[in-house]
């Protein structure tokens, strides 16, 4: 617990920001709610309007939310809702279920093999959402903390592959991957991970960690610390935040990923389950549409469980990601 | 220890301007550094290897080999044949660019406005927020397929169609026809606008509300406060998300997912009118025309360099504080 008594006082200060304190947005949405003092009566009067105002002003607030949350989330519902409608009421051109059947979900796992694709994404989402946020983390370390000749240099390359789009590299990977006979593996889609976890995620540790306040790390190193001990004891506790981020990042990116696997998985065996939703049912197209709506909501269930548990820390994190970047 | 000065002391008497030597390259100051200087390497070890394995390598590869035919030397006959002979050029860059000209500034002012409203102090602003952005999170071909699914034709029981249908608007082809493929993509995008929310929140958030608080004393409205301060305070932040907004738009390819095969060309839509640089370097690649493949490749690597540069050539307006 000491850990996060830490993260809450000495984390990056200039980031408290992100406590929901002062928000100076508010000024760019117009509220004239001011009331200056005058007469006890005209300042009651004006109190009352002041406040019915302010009323209306919330009540219209909540009003425009609510429409943008609803536009913004029915296609998810209805994706939900469609899933679960029977087929007939489907083909009669209904648009929400009048009763409901899981006969969408029984079939996705009864025909198209799921658990086996499920299993093969868990094992390669779960490398890389533990791999990555550690590998990036203990190169950033490097860069954030450590004093060595040609530092700059480095880091600068490392940037430098941000500008080199995928697909430039995509192919000759393809090819070299093969050549090492890792194709209808998954370590094409891990073994990467463990090289550095992304220029990106590297940059955005960097930047975290220089917000830490150095003290700590200098009294450890008294102490007699090796640089391995600082990163993890000392910095690793200290960056739960962005740590967090990275993860979930490195998780919505295997879990969604159907382009990588085009390449490398032949053997229906070895699919995952966001390559299977593109094949059965974009490419080869499933007929029964419950059962597509099905795979789409498979899909986006974990996702949408991890954030909604995990929202608060997360948004914070990708402000500090963002803010910093 | 007495076996080490017998060693020292025999290196004094047979060649003494040699231990001098060594000793002054080792001093015990050198020697700190250089530890100091192996552990850093040591730790970014696995990002020097991985970005030389990974990322220089490779890239190497796919520009010696865009300048190869069957593995022999062919000079710029891939290029040629791009710029040339392939018709699906123009069209397929043209498109690339409209999106990423489009979408990125489309996103990024709709993200601004959602986050306009997210920003509202209320009572369970939180729950709001995670609706904006829940549709961010569902991965890219679940929204795709649901996509796909509510823009199909009024026959095939497209919800969007059904609902203009019943309103008495008619029918909408969405990606059915060329003419409309383009908006309806645009369209979809509305839906992951909260991506860029964050960005605006956290701008919001940091900027010292010692300022607005100077404004309002000076008497600026609203309007006032948004122009000269908000905006301006947050143009880092909107660089930061234009390069990367435009990198990404750059190597879009949601219509594989949307459009499928169904048009003759694999994510090409009707009419090749949302055929993309990235589809169609796969498209290639999937014909075995590696070499091809890879030129296209590094004429959308191109692409992206010039317009990264364009964005930090013209970054003046990007304001970073007094301090720097």
């Amino acid at each position: 617990m000491k850990n996060t008594y830490l993260t809450e006082n000495t984390a990056p200060t200039e980031n408290s920001v992100l406590t929901e304190s002062a928000a100076p947005a508010e000024h760019a949405v117009p509220t004239e709610n001011a009331a200056p003092g005058g007469h006890a009566a005209l300042s009651n009067e004006r109190n009352r309007s002041a406040r019915r105002q302010q009323l209306t002003v919330r009540i219209f607030q909540y009003i425009l939310l609510t429409v943008l949350a609803v536009f913004l989330c029915l296609p998810f519902l209805f994706m939900v809702f469609q899933s679960v409608m029977p087929e007939p009421q489907f083909q009669a051109g209904q648009i929400l279920p009048t009763s409901f059947t899981g006969l969408g979900y029984v079939k996705l796992f009864s025909e198209h093999n799921y658990l086996t694709y499920f299993l093969n994404t868990l094992v390669i989402v779960g490398f890389n959402v533990i791999a990555m946020p550690l590998a990036s983390s203990f190169c950033a370390y490097s860069f954030a903390r450590l004093k060595w000749r040609g530092k700059e240099l480095v880091f600068a390359c490392v940037l430098s592959t941000l500008m080199i789009p995928g697909v430039v590299t995509q192919i000759p990977l393809f090819l070299m991957f093969s050549s090492w006979g890792w194709t209808n593996t998954p370590w094409p889609l891990t073994i990467p991970t463990l090289f550095g976890g992304g220029a990106i995620n590297i940059f955005l540790f960097r930047q975290f960690m220089r917000g830490i306040p150095m003290e700590l790390e200098e009294a450890a190193k008294i102490d007699g610390a090796n640089a391995f001990r600082r990163w993890f004891s000392i910095t690793l506790p200290l960056c739960v935040p962005i740590l967090l981020f990275v993860a979930v990042g490195a998780f919505g990116s295997s879990w969604g990923d159907y382009f990588q696997p085009m390449f490398y998985f032949t053997d229906p065996k070895k699919f995952t389950l966001a390559y299977t939703v593109y094949k059965i049912v974009v490419l080869d197209g499933v007929k029964v549409n419950s059962v597509a709506m099905a795979a789409g909501v498979f899909m986006s269930v974990l996702p949408a469980l991890v954030f909604f548990l995990l929202q608060r820390k997360l948004i914070d994190g990708i402000m500090v990601g963002a803010v910093k970047g | 220890m007495k076996a080490r000065k017998e060693a020292d002391e025999a290196v004094i008497l047979t060649d003494v301007p040699a231990r001098r030597r060594e000793n002054k390259f080792f001093t015990p100051r050198r020697r700190r550094m250089l530890t100091g200087w192996l552990t850093g390497v040591l730790f970014a070890l696995p990002v020097i290897l991985g970005v030389l394995i990974f990322t220089y390598y490779p890239a190497i590869q796919a520009f010696v080999s865009s300048f190869t035919k069957d593995g022999e030397f062919a000079g710029i006959y891939h290029y040629e044949t791009i710029f040339v002979y392939d018709p699906d050029t123009w069209p397929v860059f043209g498109n690339t660019l409209l999106y990423a000209l489009v979408s990125v500034p489309f996103s990024l002012v709709l993200g601004y406005f959602l986050a306009l409203a997210a920003n509202f102090k209320v009572k369970g602003i939180a729950l709001y927020r995670i609706l904006f952005y829940l549709p961010v999170v569902i991965p890219g071909v679940a929204s795709g397929l649901l996509f796909a699914h509510m823009m199909a034709s009024l026959n095939s029981n497209g919800v969007f169609n059904m609902i203009l249908h019943s309103m008495g608007l008619g029918e909408l082809p969405f990606f059915e026809e060329a003419s409309t493929s383009m908006l309806s993509l645009l369209f979809m995008s509305v839906w992951t606008t909260g991506g860029s929310m964050i960005i605006w929140l956290s701008a919001f958030k940091n900027i010292p509300s010692t300022l607005y608080e100077a404004a309002k004393l000076d008497g600026a409205n609203a309007w006032d406060c948004l122009v000269h301060i908000t905006i301006p305070m947050s143009t880092p932040l909107i660089f930061y998300n234009l390069v990367t907004g435009v990198i990404g738009a750059l190597q879009c390819t949601t219509p594989l997912v949307i459009v499928g095969d169904r048009f003759g060309t694999a994510g090409g839509g009707a009419g090749n009118a949302i055929y993309f640089i990235s589809v169609k370097i796969l498209n290639e690649f999937g014909y075995t025309f590696y070499e091809y493949a890879s030129a296209l490749a590094i004429v959308l690597f191109a692409v992206v360099g010039i317009f990264t540069l364009i964005l930090f050539k013209t970054s003046k307006w990007v304001f970073y504080g007094e301090e720097k």
